[in-house]
């Protein structure tokens, strides 16, 4: 990088990014099966004999359009945080096992057929949670087991975890009815469906509160992304650094795919596409990455809402199928310009 | 480590403001409305229910199907609120219903829960057997103000099943493989509702009790399961006997099959067999006719 990073420039690129993600989430609410007028929106919600639909289905889109923005600022941040934990260009939030845990939570969750809401969640939410959760403690178990935080170990027990789980999960799904099998396939893809406004609170809290803690230990990441010990001999405190990222990234995931399901892609490209063209420092990297995913997140739902309409695809799709020739686009246009991806 | 503390603080501050703000109103909101004794605008989000719907005479009150709503013909015209799978919440709400009749699976269980707790009328049927099937006619008609005809509907279609079973109820029965999907091979298992047409039909499944409810077999259990029949839905709109010369090549096989050596392999249109609803007994009966054709010709 050329120019130094200022607190200056920083809160600049920061405020342009937070209009750009308020610009386009405005639009997207505009956007839908059904055309809703604003002005009748703001005539209130009606009463019961006579409740006003336009208010209700722009609750609904806003909802869903809040939700979308949450989880593709928590799955773009804890891919940054992954990826340098990791040393690892390839790693994801699903990395570590967390996809087939959470999957294997939902699928029993489904299975056992229980009929009851946690705070407005389905047993599917809760069950997930739980399941990405353990998953990342049994890796992480098993990877401090081979080492004290020894990356290879903890690669390969994140990769044997997902595996074992992935064939529980088969296992699951082969003897499950139909109709559950389809409810958990939809699930996997990801979906996005509002939820209660209190969920949607108290996601935004953990979701937003995780992203400015990694953002407080940004300068630690950029000195561990040279490697453990270089930090350590610039005075960083490695373990408790690591334990810190590590927490913060897998808890905002969790929650990510508790309300959503699994979305892939969107932790995987939106870091690189961000690292792409700012630069590779944390302090920005994590702020810009988090807006970025929410954006990204955003536009790929509205498509996935209305592009087979009055079907709907999963969002998981569009993720892919929008996001790839795009990040592709940047590797090309940047990779010349950019030193430390050769 | 004072920015993490104010950190903690401000979240702590906005979680305990959002149970204050969202949290009362749980209890409230997850009560939902009460049935009405008549629905006038009514989304169904079944192919079943909206069978049912018109055959109770309620044709006219619907506002909103799903895709895949085809019968009778009047109900593809009908508009459309997403797919079975993946019902849009906001074409729902557009469609303005008074009551909103799902079934009991995941996905429309979740839309029911979500619509009740915004006020909207919801009910939910489970339709996956036979008796399902009577009791979710007679909890719509109860919904809708039209016990009669719900009353007569299932009479009309048990009158109809008990005169098949007078036809076809004696005799040894014929043994069924019911085929789902040939590769890789799934066939219908015992706790099925096609296994009870099967039975109303004068038939038995071929294939014992199961873990799956749809089991997946291999060639040896296909042998030794010995049917007598081998029955599988016709797939998408091609013609029938197209599809039946291709099943007879594909069983060809298993020669020693006794529904291969005597040509007893058929293929039946899907809707009346793959889909529980008010042509229960048209279904039963087109399956009774491959299991013994001799009792129908006439």
């Amino acid at each position: 990088m050329e120019q130094l990073l200022t607190p200056k420039k920083l809160t600049t690129k920061i405020g342009l990014a937070l209009a750009v993600l308020a610009a386009v989430m405005f639009v997207c609410s505009l956007i839908g099966t059904e055309t809703v007028s604003l002005k009748a929106v703001f005539t209130g919600p009606g009463t019961q004999a006579a409740p006003n639909p336009d208010f209700e289905i722009m609750g609904f889109r806003l909802s869903r359009i809040i939700l979308a923005g949450l989880v593709g600022a928590a799955l773009a941040c804890a891919g940054v945080v992954f990826q340098v934990l990791l040393r690892n260009p390839l790693a994801d939030p699903y990395i570590l096992g967390i996809s087939s845990g959470a999957g294997l939570g939902a699928i029993i969750a489904v299975i056992s057929g229980f009929n009851w809401t946690l705070w407005g969640r389905s047993p599917i939410a809760v069950f997930a949670f739980a399941g990405a959760l353990g998953t990342v403690w049994l890796v992480w178990f098993i990877g401090r087991l081979t080492g004290k935080f020894h990356v290879t170990g903890l690669l390969l027990a994140g990769v044997v975890v997902n595996a074992f789980f992935s064939a529980l999960m088969m296992f699951l799904t082969s003897i499950a009815k139909s109709d559950q099998v389809y409810a958990t396939i939809f699930w996997l893809m990801g979906n996005l469906t509002e939820g209660d406004f209190l969920v949607l609170w108290i996601g935004a809290g953990c979701v937003i509160g995780g992203i400015v803690a990694l953002f407080y230990i940004g300068p630690q990441l950029n000195a561990l992304s040279f490697g453990a010990d270089d930090a350590r001999s610039m005075g960083v405190n490695v373990a408790r650094t690591r334990t810190i990222a590590f927490g913060i990234a897998a808890g905002i995931t969790a929650v990510a795919v508790s309300l959503s399901g699994l979305i892939g892609f969107v932790g995987l490209v939106v870091p690189h596409g961000v690292r792409l063209v700012f630069g590779p420092d944390h302090r920005q990297l994590i702020p810009l990455s988090g807006i970025t995913g929410a954006i990204f997140l955003v536009i790929a739902d509205t498509v996935a809402r209305i592009i087979v309409a009055p079907a709907q695809l999963p969002v998981g799709v569009v993720t892919a199928i929008v996001g790839g020739p795009f990040f592709l686009i940047l590797l090309v246009k940047y990779s010349k310009k950019v030193s430390w991806l050769k | 480590m004072n920015k993490w503390w104010w950190l903690l603080l401000i979240i702590s501050c906005w979680m305990a403001a959002g149970v204050t703000m969202f949290g009362s109103r749980q209890g409230l909101e997850n009560s939902g409305a009460p049935l009405p004794d008549r629905a006038d605008r009514i989304v169904s989000l079944a192919p079943n229910i909206t069978e049912i719907l018109f055959a109770i005479g309620l044709g006219d009150k619907i506002t909103g199907v799903t895709l895949d709503s085809d019968y009778p013909p009047d109900a593809a015209e009908k508009p459309k609120v997403g797919t079975f799978w993946q019902p849009d919440i906001e074409a729902v709400v557009a469609a303005r219903p008074d009551l909103v009749i799902t079934l009991g699976f995941e996905q429309q269980k979740n839309l029911a829960e979500r619509l009740r707790r915004i006020g909207y009328n919801s009910l939910t049927v489970n339709i996956e057997k036979v008796s399902d099937f009577f009791a979710a006619i007679e909890k719509i008609g109860i919904a809708t103000g039209r016990q009669r005809q719900a009353n007569e509907l299932i009479s009309r279609i048990r009158t109809k099943l008990r005169q098949l079973a007078s036809i076809v109820g004696a005799g040894p029965k014929v043994r069924v493989l019911w085929v789902v999907q040939r590769e890789p091979l799934r066939v219908a298992g015992r706790d099925t509702f096609v296994n009870e047409m099967i039975e109303l039909a004068g038939g038995e499944n071929a294939i014992g009790s199961t873990v799956h409810k749809y089991p997946p077999i291999g060639s040896e259990q296909v042998i030794a399961c010995n049917a007598n029949v081998i029955i599988e839905s016709a797939m998408g709109r091609e013609d029938i006997e197209n599809q039946r010369d291709r099943a007879l090549q594909h069983w060809s096989k298993f020669k020693f099959l006794p529904a291969v050596a005597n040509r007893r392999v058929f293929v039946i249109p899907g809707d009346t067999v793959s889909r529980l609803g008010p042509r229960l007994y048209e279904g039963t009966e087109t399956i009774a006719r491959c299991l013994k054709p001799h009792l129908f010709e006439n």
